[in-house]
């Protein structure tokens, strides 16, 4: 389970960024933009000195 | 030692009998209004305490500040490795309990090191302790655990105030034995009415001189990382040894009752709110869909519960991992999917890259044994 990297997604229908994929080399945590959210949370401390790949 | 018969108890005003004792099988009928100032039922404020849900099918090493068992988090320095697993072992009217087995053989405790079980609890289900108030109540935690070192074991309460209250426990047997805890009334920091976590506890099986040499022991103050552990001298530092635990609960009580069951679909659906796992495994069906554009497919997931926020989705990912048929075609296969418009109750799982035709339904299944797809929205 390695960590690779963190990548944006757009909502399909409306072109908003709402979402942020974390993948691993087998595995991936698809993350909604919810502040409650604790793999969020994690995401936004991580992107203080990150930057995560850019939506498509 | 005295005998009372008698086949009622009465008030002293009222007109019917608060206690009628059948006088010849020993049992009694009692009118309770009150127990003490504690519930009668819903007293155990952990989920999974006696750990019989275990959706994620762990077994083994979880690494650092990862979930285990449902709603029970590990956490551990670098080089105090332990595999975790869902056991058999337990004390009598138990079905499970967790294991900790040590697999990092280093025989000895660094100043940093430490391992421990974590379990969070939601601000919204701890209002009736009254933390923070001058109402606030004492609560009890009770526990059994096995070892097969004997020494003194520490536990810490920490809330997200920054403020802790640190107890021990002596393990002088390798029996199981049932451990009380009363930790007492916090007046100072109150504990917001929300969806995060307020109070953690954490059960220490390692800690090193950096986490216990702090002099606080069971009273409430300022949080000290030296004193979260204070205490604690029995570190389980070689690989023959074991530490179990089962019949976890914390009631809002200055004293322990025993241990509250409750039925298996109780426990899975208390779970299910922090974390829900769909299907695993080959050709299981995951949720019906449409292709809303040409290669844009989204399928639909209900959650059998209301989770506690929108939930990540969770997927194992590989190639051709997932299929989606439609329009009797042999199906279109995917490697993975997106969520999409999480709520807490309902998702949709999304892929950009399907075969399927604009309008038309789909079926998305599971389409390799390495499958898996779960929802998590954990503390």
């Amino acid at each position: 389970m390695t960590f690779i990297k963190y990548k944006l997604f757009k909502d399909a229908l409306t072109s908003e960024v709402n979402v942020v994929n974390k993948i691993y080399s087998d595995h991936t945590l698809s993350i909604p933009f919810d502040p409650a959210n604790t793999d969020y949370q994690e995401y936004l401390e991580w992107a203080k000195t990150n930057t995560a790949e850019e939506a498509d | 030692m005295s005998e009372i018969k008698v086949n009622s108890i009465k008030g002293v005003s009222a007109s019917t009998a608060a206690i009628s004792i059948d006088n010849s099988s020993g049992t009694c009928t009692a009118k309770l209004t009150d127990n003490g100032g504690n519930q009668f039922a819903n007293r155990n404020k952990i989920i999974n305490g006696e750990f019989r849900v275990n959706q994620r099918n762990h077994s083994g090493s979880a690494g650092h500040n990862t979930y285990t068992l449902d709603r029970w988090k590990y956490a551990r320095s670098a080089n105090s490795e332990f595999s975790t697993s869902q056991s058999t072992d337990t004390p009598d009217g138990f079905a499970n309990s967790i294991k900790l087995d040590c697999i990092s053989a280093n025989g000895s405790t660094g100043a940093g090191d430490y391992a421990y079980l974590r379990y969070h609890i939601e601000g919204q289900d701890l209002q009736d302790l009254s933390k923070g108030t001058s109402a606030a109540k004492a609560f009890t935690l009770s526990f059994y655990v096995k070892c097969d070192i004997t020494g003194t074991f520490a536990i810490s309460i920490e809330d997200v105030n920054s403020r802790m209250c640190n107890a021990t426990y002596t393990v002088s047997n390798t029996n199981w034995n049932r451990y009380i805890i009363t930790i007492p009334a916090d007046t100072t920091g109150a504990l917001a009415n929300n969806n995060l976590t307020q109070l953690s506890v954490h059960f220490y099986i390692i800690a090193g001189s950096s986490h216990s040499s702090g002099s606080a022991v069971h009273t409430w103050g300022a949080y000290s990382a030296s004193s979260v552990a204070t205490g604690h001298t029995a570190n389980i530092v070689s690989t023959d040894h074991n530490w179990y635990m089962t019949g976890v609960q914390l009631e809002i009580s200055d004293y322990a009752t025993p241990f509250e069951h409750r039925s298996y679909g109780q426990e899975l659906a208390l779970c299910q709110r922090y974390y829900f796992h769909l299907v695993s495994g080959n050709d299981k069906l995951i949720g019906l869909g449409m292709n809303y554009g040409n290669p844009d497919f989204f399928a639909e997931v209900t959650f059998p519960v209301t989770m506690r926020a929108a939930p990540s989705l969770d997927i194992t990912t590989g190639t051709n991992y997932y299929r989606m048929y439609q329009a009797n075609s042999s199906g279109d296969d995917m490697d993975s999917f997106v969520i999409s418009r999480a709520n807490t109750n309902k998702c949709n799982l999304y892929d950009s890259g399907s075969g399927g035709s604009i309008g038309k339904g789909g079926v998305l299944v599971t389409n390799n044994a390495s499958a898996s797809v779960a929802f998590s929205s954990e503390l």
